[in-house]
């Protein structure tokens, strides 16, 4: 569908990406005003827009067929970093790669994933996908100061604001973190940040559990088919006593494993007792990596990976498997979500007050909102 | 029947409250704002909260939750006639999970009684409001409350993992649970802080925290506010994120070492108790850091708490400040606003000025490390006029608060007091799109009107005609 008044926008390439049919339109919006005026020329005329920021995220959820592809990258300025203060306020479009490598300069961090390049802020967020070092800063959600989204019918709304600690109104703000833009697409956001450790190590462990156990607060404890590592940071003397306690081969720094890549990606989530349980449950199915203290194992397979067992034994105890790419067909026969969460309906009131006709990512959603 | 019979029919009548006077105790929290119960229903569980519910719509009346009462925005003021539900009686801890570290527990359970409950399991609920010996879980859902230790550890909804709630129309929902990465769009987020407006919670799974094998509490000594405020942009500046980072200032020392005896120097413009938690090699540092800039920044003296003890008394010092300020005026009026950190010594210095102006005594008690100002009002309200003096005082200090960067609340939530001035933080726009989350939930309004949002919010018109196919 072309819609009217889109011309006039700034045009984008069509991003590359298999599985995704080519839309319409491709708009990349140089000021969060304009990405306002984009949805609402999209709402009036009942279009399908995608917003995109890397790419990197969009193979969770339903497959679409977008009327309009919107790119953030244009919206790529850090707006304004405050080092003594722990906060930066940061457009949507900027790459969490490029942010993290500003940060670092003043050794600090947002705790942003470690290893999606091409990754944007806005699209992290959305796609509500948290680091590794979640264990010790909690999920990127909890760093969420402010957000200002265009809403699926074309407002500009700011919820929170720019400082650490912020209750004033309803908790918008966060609600954004996975809610792949129902209710808006993220133009800026005011992060919380945290200090870089004087000092970190990667330390070999044979038993993950016991590691996660025997440790105050690490960053991670990280299982992978070739071992298992412990990730610690601290003053030099606290880093020296968890390695020498730990262990095994120490290597100074954090030395992330890749990310498990294959046909089909999927995300196992259970109670954080559960991960070792879960880890036995997939180990077949090929490349993982799974985080112990969090309940979450990444892993990559095929279309003969036994996906529906894994499901099925996840959901029965209270887990569940979310598919994170595979080909566009593969979504036909398989729901990339699983059994719906609870209290859909609730959800679609509320994300009906911020995007009506659900122009942004309509049906992407669990229980198809 | 009557709305009481009604109730009485679902809680039985020993429940029930009616009573003039219980019903004028239960008309007020807190801070300052009063109102009057209709009838007061304490329900032991989430079938009898689902009921109530669904009594109070048939009888058009509003329901207005209450945990312990210590709220102090008015949050839990019955502002027009209708029910109060106190869930005082929903109080049960009903699973403890260490190796998940997480519990399911009712809303009325007691903050302290939860980490006491599990204190054997080296597992404490690390938001710790000043009011956490009588404060309810259910009340820190609602308020997203915060605390000392929230510099590092977050405040509530950084600890809240599900909950159960009862809607509108007597829906029962739970969402969250203990597995990460929920897909689809987090009420749970929504719904903390939400003040009591959406919903009412049930029952909260909490995130436990592990508690920290060492701690080190310093209490730096200084003679100017703007020295101790340096020393805390330093410490964040420094790299380092205390556990906690409280500043009071000479007027409130001088108060509490009256009653206690904590060993505050009274001579002292201003003390920092500053905290950092973790393994001993890691604590050590961190302190060694903390008294150093403390030093650089012109402390007069540094001391570390020698035992549990000691530490038990700052804390114990620091968390009955409130009580103190009895002592020296029958009533007192405490503000919570936000700054950013770097703004701290330009607004203290301000906030001081606008005391004078108004003739009245301001002190300062607060979360230096999180900007959190704590500025407390002492008057005699039943002098005439005086009143008046502490409402422009108190506006100018939120206005002040908005102008430097900062917040309307950084953790008493909004409720009544600050309702109508959301326009300070707020577009039209922002606001109606609050509203809409109100809406959306509650569309009769029947949970906690007239808190939160100034009224009018959801009436911004943004010029655009509603499209055909709305939900609405």
């Amino acid at each position: 569908m072309r819609v009217r008044g889109l011309e006039d926008f700034p045009p984008a390439d069509a991003p590359v990406r298999d599985g995704l049919p080519s839309a319409d339109h491709h708009l990349a919006p140089d000021t969060a005003e304009e990405m306002a005026e984009v949805m609402a020329a999209a709402s009036d005329a009942a279009a399908v827009v995608v917003p995109w920021g890397g790419g990197v995220h969009q193979g969770l959820g339903h497959r679409l067929y977008p009327d309009v592809i919107v790119s953030t990258r244009r919206l790529d300025r850090i707006i304004v970093w405050e080092p003594e203060d722990l906060t930066v306020v940061v457009e949507s479009g900027v790459l969490v790669d490029e942010l993290e490598a500003e940060l670092s300069t003043r050794t600090q961090t947002a705790a942003f994933p470690e290893t999606t390049p091409g990754a944007t802020v806005g699209g992290v967020i959305s796609a509500g996908v948290s680091g590794y070092r979640r264990p010790r800063y909690g999920p990127t959600r909890d760093r969420i100061l402010q957000a200002t989204v265009a809403t699926g019918d074309g407002r500009l709304v700011t919820a929170g604001g720019r400082v650490v600690k912020n209750v004033s109104g309803y908790d918008i703000q966060r609600s954004v973190f996975g809610a792949h833009g129902a209710l808006g697409v993220i133009t800026s956001v005011c992060l919380k940040l945290w200090p870089r450790a004087a000092a970190s190590a990667t330390v070999a462990v044979d038993d993950p559990v016991a590691a996660w156990a025997g440790l105050h607060r690490p960053l991670a404890v990280l299982q992978t088919p070739t071992g298992s590592a412990a990730y610690v940071e601290g003053p030099a003397a606290q880093v020296d006593q968890d390695a020498a306690r730990l262990g095994g081969d120490r290597r100074d720094g954090l030395h992330w494993p890749d990310p498990p890549r294959g046909e089909i990606t999927a995300a196992v989530t259970v109670a954080p007792a559960m991960t070792a349980e879960a880890v036995g449950r997939i180990t077949a199915i090929g490349p993982f990596v799974a985080q112990h203290g969090v309940g979450r194992i990444d892993v990559a397979g095929d279309r003969s990976s036994g996906w529906v067992e894994v499901r099925g034994w996840a959901e029965s105890v209270g887990g569940r498997l979310t598919i994170t790419s595979a080909p566009a067909d593969f979504y036909d026969s398989f729901d990339p979500w699983g059994t719906a969460p609870p209290a859909v309906a609730v959800q679609a009131r509320l994300v009906a007050g911020f995007d009506p006709l659900r122009t942004i990512n309509r049906g992407r959603l669990p229980g198809g909102l | 029947m009557g709305l009481p019979e009604d109730l009485a029919a679902v809680v039985g009548s020993d429940h029930v409250l009616t009573d003039g006077l219980e019903r004028f105790l239960y008309g007020k929290d807190a801070g300052v704002f009063r109102g009057t119960a209709t009838v007061v229903v304490m329900p032991a569980t989430t079938g009898e909260v689902a009921e109530i519910v669904r009594i109070a719509e048939r009888h058009e009346v509003p329901i207005v939750a209450r945990g312990a009462g210590t709220g102090l925005a008015g949050g839990a003021v019955p502002l027009e006639a209708g029910v109060v539900v106190s869930t005082t009686r929903m109080n049960t801890i009903f699973s403890v999970d260490a190796a998940n570290r997480s519990a399911w527990v009712g809303p009325g359970v007691i903050n302290l009684d939860l980490s006491r409950h599990t204190a054997p399991l080296g597992l404490h609920f690390a938001p710790d409001p000043s009011s956490q010996q009588a404060c309810t879980i259910g009340g820190n859902v609602a308020n997203n409350s915060g605390g000392p230790h929230c510099l590092a550890d977050g405040s509530t909804t950084d600890h809240i993992l599900g909950m159960e709630v009862v809607l509108a129309g007597g829906t029962v929902i739970t969402v969250g649970g203990d597995a990460p990465d929920v897909p689809g769009v987090d009420l749970r987020t929504i719904l903390v802080g939400s003040e009591g407006t959406l919903g009412i919670v049930t029952k909260v799974l909490v995130r436990l925290t592990p508690n920290p094998p060492d701690v080190r509490t310093l209490l730096c000594v200084f003679d100017s506010v703007r020295a101790a405020a340096a020393t805390v942009s330093g410490v964040i500046g420094a790299g380092i994120v205390p556990a906690a980072l409280e500043m009071m200032d000479q007027r409130m020392t001088v108060l509490i070492e009256n009653w206690l005896h904590a060993g505050f120097p009274v001579d002292a413009a201003a003390i920092l108790l500053a905290e950092v938690t973790g393994e001993t090699p890691s604590v050590t540092a961190e302190a060694e850091v903390v008294e150093r800039i403390a030093w650089e920044c012109g402390a007069t003296a540094v001391s570390t708490a020698a035992d549990d003890a000691e530490r038990a008394l700052l804390w114990k010092a620091r968390k009955s400040a409130f009580g103190a300020v009895a002592q020296t005026a029958p009533n007192y009026y405490l503000h919570d606003t936000v700054v950013p950190r770097t703004r701290l010594v330009e607004t203290l210095e301000e906030v001081y000025r606008i005391g004078e102006r108004h003739g009245l005594v301001m002190m300062n008690v607060f979360h230096a490390g999180d900007g959190n100002l704590h500025p407390l009002m002492t008057f005699d309200a039943s002098e005439p006029g005086t009143l008046d003096r502490v409402h422009a005082a108190s506006a100018e200090l939120v206005a002040l608060s908005v102008d430097n960067g900062g917040a309307l609340t950084g953790e008493h939530g909004v409720g009544v007091e600050k309702r109508d001035l959301m326009p300070l933080m707020f577009s039209d726009v922002d606001l109606d799109a609050q509203a809409r989350v109100k809406e959306s939930f509650d569309p009769g309004g029947i949970f906690n009107p007239d808190k939160l949002l100034p009224r009018g919010s959801r009436c911004y018109d943004f010029g655009r005609p509603i499209p055909e196919g709305t939900w609405i």
